[in-house]
């Protein structure tokens, strides 16, 4: 039994082995932005606007809200980032009841990526908006906890990955493994099940982006606030 | 091994590339699109509420006007309403002016009617009182009333007072001997000549004695010098008469006038059409004065 669409290997150059997995990915890239193109190409500003618009519309003002909830901030700088992720995710899950087709997120070298973003994505983010005073947050409450924070932020990316990954590769499973057992009726059902799980996943995965990263720029917000104590006092100077 | 890290890199670059992508085609014409629309719902808000603020003042302008229009209505309103009741007044006032004057001029043609009456009745009662005395003295007692008149007449020259007597004296002197002997009939020769031998008894030389005859010494004799007369007929008797018919009339126009006054509105015209039927002059008897 396969695991992971990587093992489906298309093309081999060498090290270079064109996989099902990032060929489904490319397959994804582009439904998703030809898709935006064919919408955005011609977007109406009156009162009056397409269903395609007012779909693309819904789904761009409801991220923008969800982020605003999150950070308490304002969302568009983390728009591209948050809501691709959430997309991208979203996308690859749903696209699971098409027959024949692997979803990217099925495999952990896709996830391991997603999670690879956030977690660069993390100090960017903090050192983008608080400069170097980002790195003080691995040093509290004392220089002794810095190695814990480290372990911390990366048992938080990897967690992130298998989460994922887990869910999606499960769904997978399960279908496959129902389709042997009990070929008729049941597997539909699970597949419907997938795609609710898919869904909430895409959205855990993205939120969870957004709570780190919103964690990691937040601080910014409480040190401009007076400040209570010494050390607080010495990081406002980096704002 | 489930993590193929050229795959982990492909992944990582289709990624980053798709957020190029997404914020190329989705993500910025999306909220550039609905940041215009909310920029013109902003403006059109903007523009209604300049169009409800300009149609606020347009109507606090209206409902102004409408509270001066109806100042000035009310102020027309009470102008005309004191123009009306002065026109009625003068009105009524002048028509009660005029009947008035009508009721006035009424009156005055009764009295002139009632005194020609009264006139008209003096003089044929003293026609027929001295028709009926010389008619029935004569086939009665044979009497000539005329010559009976006369002679009484002369008696009581005779018999005047001495400063009355003295009083024709001084008008025979002033008359140089002229005198006016007026009756209503014709005298005998005799006592013409009693009287101007009365005369000629007053003044020392000749008298010039006119005789006249006229109607209107009923019954009588008049003597007329240089002004001064001494006349001896009924008038006197029927002057009595006239002024006890006269009383009579004003104690009936008493009781007229004693009566509701007629109503303005609706009397006068009733007023206005009776006087010129007792009106017209042709109906008095001739005035003898």
């Amino acid at each position: 039994m396969r695991i992971s669409p990587d093992a489906v290997v298309l093309v081999q150059w060498g090290p270079v082995a064109l996989n099902a997995t990032i060929v489904f990915t490319w397959a994804v890239m582009a439904l998703m932005v030809v898709g935006s193109w064919l919408v955005t190409r011609k977007l109406s500003t009156g009162t009056r606007l397409s269903r395609w618009q007012n779909l693309l519309e819904v789904l761009v003002a409801g991220m923008r809200d969800q982020i605003r909830d999150v950070s308490r901030q304002d969302p568009d700088p983390f728009l591209p980032f948050i809501g691709s992720l959430f997309l991208f995710v979203a996308t690859c899950n749903l696209l699971g009841v098409i027959p024949g087709y692997e979803p990217p997120t099925g495999s952990l070298s896709t996830t391991v990526a997603l999670a690879a973003c956030v977690f660069v994505a993390v100090p960017l983010y903090g050192i983008t908006r608080r400069g170097l005073a980002y790195f003080t947050d691995y040093i509290k409450p004392s220089v002794f906890m810095l190695p814990f924070n480290i372990m911390g932020e990366l048992s938080r990316t990897l967690a992130l990955a298998v989460r994922l990954f887990g869910n999606v590769m499960s769904g997978s499973m399960i279908a496959a493994i129902l389709l042997a057992v009990t070929p008729l009726i049941f597997p539909v059902v699970m597949q419907a099940l997938g795609l609710l799980t898919g869904l909430i996943q895409a959205y855990i995965f993205a939120i969870l982006a957004m709570v780190y990263i919103a964690a990691a720029a937040r601080v910014r917000k409480r040190e401009e606030t007076p400040p209570t104590y010494d050390v607080e006092k010495g990081d406002s100077s980096h704002g | 091994m489930l993590i193929d890290w050229f795959t982990v890199g492909a992944q990582v670059l289709n990624f980053l590339v798709l957020v190029y992508l997404l914020k190329r085609f989705l993500y910025g014409p999306i909220i550039k699109a609905m940041d215009e629309r909310e920029q013109k719902i902003a403006s059109r808000l903007k523009e209604a509420q300049m169009h409800r603020d300009a149609a606020e003042q347009e109507q606090a302008r209206y409902e102004e006007k409408n509270r001066q229009l109806d100042g000035q209505r009310a102020e027309l309103l009470s102008a005309m309403k004191h123009d009306v009741e002065e026109m009625r007044k003068t009105m009524v006032h002048g028509v009660r002016t005029e009947v008035e004057g009508v009721r006035a001029n009424w009156y005055e043609a009764l009295d002139r009617e009632k005194d020609a009456f009264l006139r008209d009745l003096q003089h044929r009662v003293g026609e027929h009182a001295y028709a009926l005395a010389r008619q029935a003295l004569q086939e009665m007692a044979d009497m000539d009333v005329e010559i009976h008149i006369a002679r009484v007449f002369e008696a009581r020259l005779r018999n005047l007072k001495e400063d009355e007597g003295e009083k024709l004296r001084q008008a025979m002197d002033r008359s140089q001997g002229k005198a006016v002997l007026r009756t209503a009939f014709d005298l005998p020769q005799d006592a013409v000549q009693g009287i101007s031998g009365f005369l000629e008894s007053l003044k020392t030389g000749p008298v010039d004695l006119t005789l006249e005859t006229t109607p209107d010494v009923v019954c009588g004799i008049e003597l007329v010098i240089h002004g001064y007369k001494i006349a001896w007929s009924l008038g006197a008797y029927l002057e009595s008469l006239e002024t006890d018919f006269s009383r009579a009339f004003e104690a009936g126009r008493v009781r007229q006038e004693i009566q509701p006054p007629p109503k303005e509105q609706e009397d006068p015209p009733e007023i206005l059409q009776t006087p010129p039927e007792t009106v017209p002059g042709d109906t008095i008897p001739g005035d003898h004065e």
